[in-house]
């Protein structure tokens, strides 16, 4: 049996939907399948979190959304990273680094 | 970022639908790919449409946390929990309209008082910077005299030396003028006024001028500013007018400006101002120090404060004193803001008031809080099933606030409407002249107010069945199950504690008023001294053409003799003013053959024709009372009343000796020779008591305006018409003032009493009911939870008696607890209308024990009676319906 994919981290999902977004403009369903593949399957966006992340996101103003028609014609939602939200990556991703190199010392040290 | 965010939410709230349905679409093309990925890795198409929507998670769930980021959600819920709470509402009619009656008597009792005490005294006065405006007074303490009338004199010089006065104006008290000349002679109600009078109040004409310092001086032809309504009604409101000259008393006087109809000074009701019309030679004589009969109002510097004027003022009224002994040397003043003065002693009753209604809106709260717990009990499993399933506690006590909310913003708006209309109930019922205000106005202070205490006691009502809510344990509620399973003690913890309370307030509410009612029983049975009943009295003013003594004395002799001539007149007789109609003026004495510094003051004055005083009824106590023979010429006499004779004769017979009106006597005082001693009358009202007076023969000492009063055998109404045509025989031009009958008079003389004891009569009657009402849904409630018990009790043999007396046993310790507590609230509360009481003490025990038994018998009725219906169901039946 394969290791069950572990849940994103609250918290991470921001910045991971940033991160996936700096690409391309995507989709939802796009961008779990992104996440998830990135992560080579370890991460697994739990899908009921990602509408209210990007809504969230989409209301500090991050990112901006639009319908436009997909690869198999049907009408899409795609969202796109804005200036603010490429700033807002920048900082919470050193932020992230910051908070990771935090948890490391204290796993290695203690 | 904050624009573009805001902008979504609101879009988010008012597209609510719009924005779900872009969800909607989004999750649902979500779904299809994931199906489709699904379909690929080799699923069943149904079990990859099931594992797609198992991956997804909950729909709903994810809707809420959706709306959670939209950050809409505590408006979305408010909303929700109001259509909830109106959906309740509208389920129990009978208890929605319970409460919103209570709420609406309590608020509505509120807002109208609320007005009163916001015209009175919260408004500001209708002047231009009316915070300027101070009114100064005199004071001697000698004469016991305090915020009273000044001399001009003393006026002229408080205008010319205190600096930190702009100006200073003065008024006198009400006058009256016939107007003849157009119509029907008419009597007017004058006041004259120095010629500074409207630019001190900072009020300008509406047609014409206002007058001119100059005129305060000027004799001769007279100049008038007329009112808006005698503009109108008199001279058909044609602005031709102006100019015109009318005939007041009989001389000629120009119309020189007309005041607009807003214009009013303490609610008065003014025709005409006149200028004083002062002689510049009297400015330096003695009367115009001596006599006082100007009310004097003062515009302040701007940046002045009334303290520091004070200050000034003082240091001047002291220089008076010195430099006027004769007649200033106690004479102290007075510096208060208008609108202080203004309210004057009005200022306790209306606070009293307004607590009494406070009393009452917190006895509503506490029982639509326990119509509300009744109702929050019924629903427990409701609410015990909702935290079971997750809702979070703070989302159910929301839910119990806004529900008390939205009944008290119902019970608000018709309280709004209740006061209005009680607010000009209480306006027109008014004793006259009792409010210094023109209009009771409902501005945004009231609204405000209002819509504070409404939200206030939505919040106070609600508490209770919230915090309850918020502290059952679902599971021991859902495990009690059963039909009507027991209640909480919890629960009846908080009805017992709102029982109680509501019957202390109802207790300290009627207390209260009880006290009124005895204070004003008392009044009403004080001797006033005279037989008011059957009496008429209709006050005569002679025109200008009379200004002789023998033609004045001729005038009222010939009338007072025609109209006792009248069939159903008993008996005719003429005095300056009418018993209860005020006091005519006082002067000083002496008394021949004292010491030059024992001297009296402040006896009352009046001149009397023969007849006077059986005509009233007033018993003769020594002497004689006057005859034809107390004529001009005659030896000057005088008849006093017994305060006089008790007060300054002690212990010797006063009949025979001789008084002056004048305080250090000399050879041109006139000595009059006592002839008589009457009993006392209580002239300024039945409250006071009665004054020092002394009464001059009419045929020694006229004037020109007197009243005639008139007893009559049978309905003192049907002599009217006879006794007007006597007059208009005697002379057309004198116009008919409008005649009062004593008993009037006499009530008038304790409205304000009968008024503010008749409100609060109301209000503790309607506390009363609604604390016994509270008594009995509490009470009922408890009997029928009790009354499967009581019916095995009785199928067991006890009697109807016994077990009754397990439910009244419980009112009666509410009851015994509610009454300690309102007794002690009581004792403390009614100090505060001490003033208010007359020869009734705060602490009176008649009344308290009266009040107290009276509610604890209504109490106990209140819970006897549900008790009584439940021990006399069947018991049978009860244990069925188990």
């Amino acid at each position: 049996m394969p290791p069950k994919p572990t849940d994103v981290l609250r918290g991470t999902l921001d910045l991971l939907v940033l991160k996936t977004l700096t690409l391309d403009a995507m989709h939802g369903w796009g961008i779990s399948q992104r996440i998830q593949q990135f992560s080579r399957g370890v991460l697994d966006v739990n899908q009921g979190s990602l509408y209210p992340a990007l809504q969230r996101l989409e209301l500090k103003g991050w990112i901006d959304s639009e319908w436009r028609p997909s690869d198999n014609n049907r009408r899409a939602r795609y969202y796109r990273l804005t200036a603010a939200g490429r700033r807002a990556l920048s900082t919470e991703t050193n932020d992230w680094r910051r908070y990771v190199e935090a948890v490391e010392w204290i796993l290695e040290t203690a | 970022m904050i624009i573009p965010g805001v902008v979504l939410r609101l879009r988010a709230l008012f597209r609510r639908e719009a924005t779900e349905a872009r969800l909607d679409e989004e999750m649902r093309y979500h779904l299809e790919l994931e199906t489709d990925k699904n379909l690929r890795l080799g699923m069943s198409r149904e079990s990859a449409r099931r594992q797609a929507r198992l991956d997804f998670g909950g729909v709903e769930s994810m809707k809420e946390d959706q709306r959670d980021a939209r950050g809409t959600r505590p408006l979305e819920d408010a909303v929700a929990d109001v259509r909830y709470a109106l959906r309740v509402l509208r389920r129990n009619p009978v208890l929605t309209g319970a409460a919103m009656l209570t709420l609406a008597l309590g608020v509505g009792a509120n807002t109208a008082i609320f007005s009163v005490v916001n015209a009175v005294i919260l408004r500001p006065l209708p002047f231009p910077h009316s915070e300027r405006l101070v009114m100064l007074s005199e004071d001697n303490a000698e004469k016991g005299w305090r915020r009273a009338v000044a001399a001009p004199a003393n006026y002229l010089d408080w205008r010319e030396r205190v600096k930190a006065f702009e100006d200073v104006a003065a008024y006198t008290g009400g006058g009256g003028a016939t107007l003849s000349g157009a119509g029907d002679a008419r009597q007017l109600r004058v006041r004259n006024v120095t010629g500074n009078y409207f630019s001190v109040l900072g009020v300008d004409a509406e047609l014409g001028r206002t007058l001119r310092d100059a005129e305060t001086w000027q004799r001769g032809p007279g100049t008038a500013v007329i009112s808006h309504r005698l503009y109108q009604d008199a001279l058909g409101g044609n602005p031709a007018a102006l100019g015109r000259t009318i005939m007041l008393d009989g001389a000629p006087t120009e119309v020189v400006g007309v005041m607009p109809a807003s214009f009013s000074f303490a609610a008065d009701s003014v025709d005409v101002w006149q200028p004083m019309g002062w002689d510049a030679d009297s400015r330096s004589q003695v009367f115009f120090r001596r006599a006082h009969w100007l009310r004097v109002v003062a515009r302040l510097k701007p940046g002045v404060t009334p303290a520091a004027a004070d200050a000034e003022f003082q240091t001047i009224v002291g220089q008076l004193q010195r430099e006027f002994p004769l007649t200033n040397r106690v004479m102290g003043a007075d510096l208060v803001p208008l609108q202080e003065f203004l309210i004057g002693d009005l200022r306790v009753p209306l606070l009293i008031l307004q607590g009494a209604v406070g009393l009452l809106l917190l006895i509503a709260c506490a029982n639509v809080g326990n119509l509300l717990l009744a109702q929050a009990v019924g629903r427990e499993r409701e609410v015990s099933l909702r935290l079971a399933l997750g809702a979070r506690r703070e989302r159910v006590v929301r839910q119990a606030l806004t529900e008390s909310l939205v009944l008290s913003l119902l019970g608000g708006a018709a309280g709004f409407a209740l006061g209005w209309w009680g607010t000009r109930a209480l306006a027109a019922l008014q004793p006259t002249g009792m409010l210094p205000v023109k209009s009771v106005p409902m501005d945004l202070r009231v609204l405000a107010c209002v819509t504070l205490i409404t939200t206030l006691t939505g919040l106070l009502f609600g508490i209770a069945p919230a915090m309850w809510s918020a502290s059952r344990v679902p599971a021991e509620v859902l495990k009690e199950g059963g039909k009507g399973g027991s209640v909480g003690s919890r629960s009846r913890r908080w009805t017992d504690l709102l029982v109680v309370g509501e019957i202390a307030l109802a207790l300290v509410l009627t207390v209260g008023a009880g006290l009124l009612v005895r204070s004003f029983y008392r009044l009403q049975r004080v001797d006033p001294g005279l037989e008011p009943h059957g009496v008429m009295a209709i006050g005569i003013r002679l025109p200008a053409g009379y200004d002789r003594t023998a033609r004045q004395v001729q005038f009222f002799t010939a009338l007072r003799e025609r109209v006792s001539a009248l069939p159903g007149v008993e008996s005719a007789a003429e005095g300056l003013v009418a018993p209860f109609g005020g006091s005519s003026f006082t002067s000083d004495f002496h008394v021949a053959g004292r010491a030059p510094d024992d001297y009296g003051t402040e006896v009352m004055r009046d001149y009397v024709t023969p007849g006077y005083f059986s005509t009233l009824r007033v018993p003769l106590r020594a002497g004689r009372f006057f005859t034809d023979a107390d004529r001009e010429g005659a030896e000057p006499v005088v008849i006093i009343n017994e305060g006089m004779a008790l007060q300054h004769f002690r212990g010797g017979n006063p009949v025979g000796q001789r008084i002056t009106f004048d305080k250090f006597p000399d050879s041109t005082s006139v000595w009059r020779t006592i002839v008589g001693v009457v009993g006392d009358v209580r002239q300024r009202g039945l409250a006071l008591t009665p004054q020092v007076a002394a009464f001059e023969a009419f045929g020694q000492q006229s004037n020109s305006y007197m009243t005639l009063l008139v007893r009559a055998r049978g309905d003192a109404g049907e002599v009217l018409p006879a006794l007007r045509r006597v007059l208009a025989e005697l002379d057309p031009s004198i116009a008919f003032a409008e005649a009062t009958s004593l008993d009037a008079l006499v009530a008038r003389s304790i409205a304000r009493q009968r008024y503010i004891m008749t409100l609060l009569l109301v209000f503790a009657a309607t506390g009363l009911l609604l604390s016994v009402m509270g008594v009995y849904g509490v009470m009922a409630q408890m009997a029928r939870r009790r009354s499967r018990e009581m019916g095995i009790r009785i199928a067991l043999g006890a009697g109807v008696a016994q077990v009754q007396w397990l439910v009244v046993r419980h009112g009666l310790r509410l009851v015994a607890g509610g009454l300690g507590l309102g007794l002690l609230g009581s004792f403390a509360a009614t100090q505060s209308i001490r003033s208010l009481l007359y020869e009734v003490a705060p602490a009176d025990p008649l009344t308290f024990v009266t009040v107290s038994i009276l509610l604890a018998l209504t109490a106990l009725l209140a819970s006897w009676l549900p008790a009584a219906r439940a021990s006399l169901t069947n018991p049978a039946a009860t244990l069925r319906d188990e």
